[in-house]
């Protein structure tokens, strides 16, 4: 049921990411959706349901990228899974925890991204991360605090879903 | 806030399959890669029903928003000045390029008078999905008989090439994009280069030869010699021309002639020339001139 419940949530983020989400663009960089969506599951429901989201997403994602096929499956299940992992560690989550988690997320896969573009040298190494990482870290963080203050009444404690329903 | 625990049992689980699905990938590159191409065929078509659904959302905001703040009219009218240039553009390229083979080669110029490429129309759907790489995606796939590597251009010009192709879409990578390579030559003194994207925004031609007069406002053109485009088709003018000390070649940044932040529609070429054959007879007939004292 779950997966159906993921499955459905990436065919709504994915088309909407690669359509609307340029008239949120900030600099011409857009947040990642499908970054914020897996790390908020993976925070909140652990690291199982954090990387099959990931991994969905990422799937569709990498259908509508220019990029090799694996990039986005990598690094999105990698981030529903590290967020899982960071989740389970910490007794409360607050916006402000929720926020350094997914600035911190989103800057590790834009590494990758980074990593597998084949940067020349350092010019382009810093020009990536001055345009691109700095940017959409803080809109991914932005947006999954917001999205996290929004939902925050769905997620209570009285209403959490355990994992391993899956 | 207090969140889920999750049991050793599906933490484990979750481990193992990201720890499988990595060295899979890493192991087994391309085996990996042809499975999520396998895979990403039917999920593809059920993409393309929430895609175009955004996409026609899209399409009415950008309407109604050009509508209210230009007013419709001026607007209307705009668009079509708009496509009248890019027309204008494409007729005035072409007629250059006419101009400056028949110049060089008279013995080409029947083959300059072949027929046209064939096209297919295709409309912009949506943008890439990372922030990544510079591409777009396009209304039409394999059921209308796009492939990958096959060119994509506006009646102005190049617009970039078809990197992946599902049965309803395809995303070309933009000739701006830096994994993108074009063969080009420049129109005025038909220094051949490589037309690549640049970290800014912008191309540059590279592998231009030390002794070449390139300057900045030359017209670069495709070359033909790759199977993507025919050649003749305007990919921008030069605007700055680097020759660094040391270097076994100069290299020119070039501003594309497609203004590529405002593209709708676009035609992909199925085949750069009609008749293949022509083709590869025009190809080895530049080389034998080429020969030529």
């Amino acid at each position: 049921m779950k997966f159906l419940l993921y499955l459905l949530l990436a065919l709504v983020v994915v088309p909407f990411q690669t359509t609307l989400l340029h008239y949120l663009s900030v600099f011409g960089v857009r947040p990642d959706l499908g970054l914020v969506a897996a790390c908020l599951v993976g925070f909140l429901g652990g690291e199982l349901d954090g990387l099959i989201l990931g991994l969905i997403l990422g799937c569709f994602q990498d259908m509508l990228s220019a990029g090799d096929l694996w990039i986005n499956v990598v690094t999105k299940g990698g981030s529903g899974f590290l967020a899982g992992l960071a989740g389970r560690h910490m007794a409360h989550i607050t916006p402000a925890v929720m926020t350094a988690g997914l600035a911190i997320i989103s800057c590790l896969s834009s590494a990758v991204f980074l990593y597998s573009l084949n940067p020349a040298g350092l010019d382009e190494v810093w020009l990536g991360v001055r345009s691109t990482i700095v940017v959409q870290a803080g809109l991914d963080a932005a947006v999954g605090a917001g999205l996290y203050l929004l939902f925050r009444q769905r997620w209570s404690d009285d209403r959490m879903v355990t994992e391993g329903t899956l | 806030m207090a969140i889920s625990r999750s049991t050793y049992g599906t933490r484990r689980l979750a481990f193992v399959l990201f720890a499988c699905l990595l060295i899979a990938l890493f192991l087994l590159p391309s085996q990996s890669q042809r499975l999520l191409q396998y895979v990403g065929g039917p999920l593809g078509q059920v993409l393309s029903l929430p895609l175009a659904a955004f996409s026609s959302v899209d399409h009415g905001i950008s309407e109604t928003w050009n509508g209210y703040v230009a007013l419709q009219t001026v607007h209307e009218e705009n668009r079509q000045l708009r496509r009248d240039i890019d027309l204008l553009k494409g007729q005035n390229n072409q007629l250059r390029e006419s101009v400056a083979a028949a110049q060089r080669y008279e013995t080409l110029l029947n083959f300059k008078q072949q027929a046209p490429s064939q096209t297919v129309a295709a409309q912009v759907i949506g943008r890439d999905a990372t922030n990544w790489y510079r591409g777009m995606i396009l209304n039409k796939g394999e059921s209308d008989g796009v492939r990958p590597e096959m060119g994509v251009v506006t009646p102005a010009g190049v617009v970039g090439r078809i990197v992946k192709t599902n049965s309803t879409s395809s995303v070309v990578l933009l000739v701006t994009d830096p994994n993108n390579a074009i063969a080009g030559v420049v129109q005025r003194t038909r220094d051949e280069g490589i037309v690549e994207g640049t970290s800014n925004g912008r191309a540059r031609l590279k592998y231009i030869p030390l002794l070449s007069r390139v300057q900045a406002g030359d017209r670069v053109v495709t070359s033909g010699l790759t199977g993507a485009f025919p050649r003749g088709l305007s990919i921008g003018g030069l605007t700055q021309v680097e020759k660094s000390e040391g270097d076994l070649f100069q290299s020119a940044e070039i501003e594309p002639e497609v203004d590529l932040s405002k593209l709708d529609e676009v035609l992909i070429i199925t085949a750069p020339y009609e008749d293949a054959e022509a083709a590869q007879k025009l190809l080895q007939e530049i080389h034998g001139d080429r020969k030529k004292p």
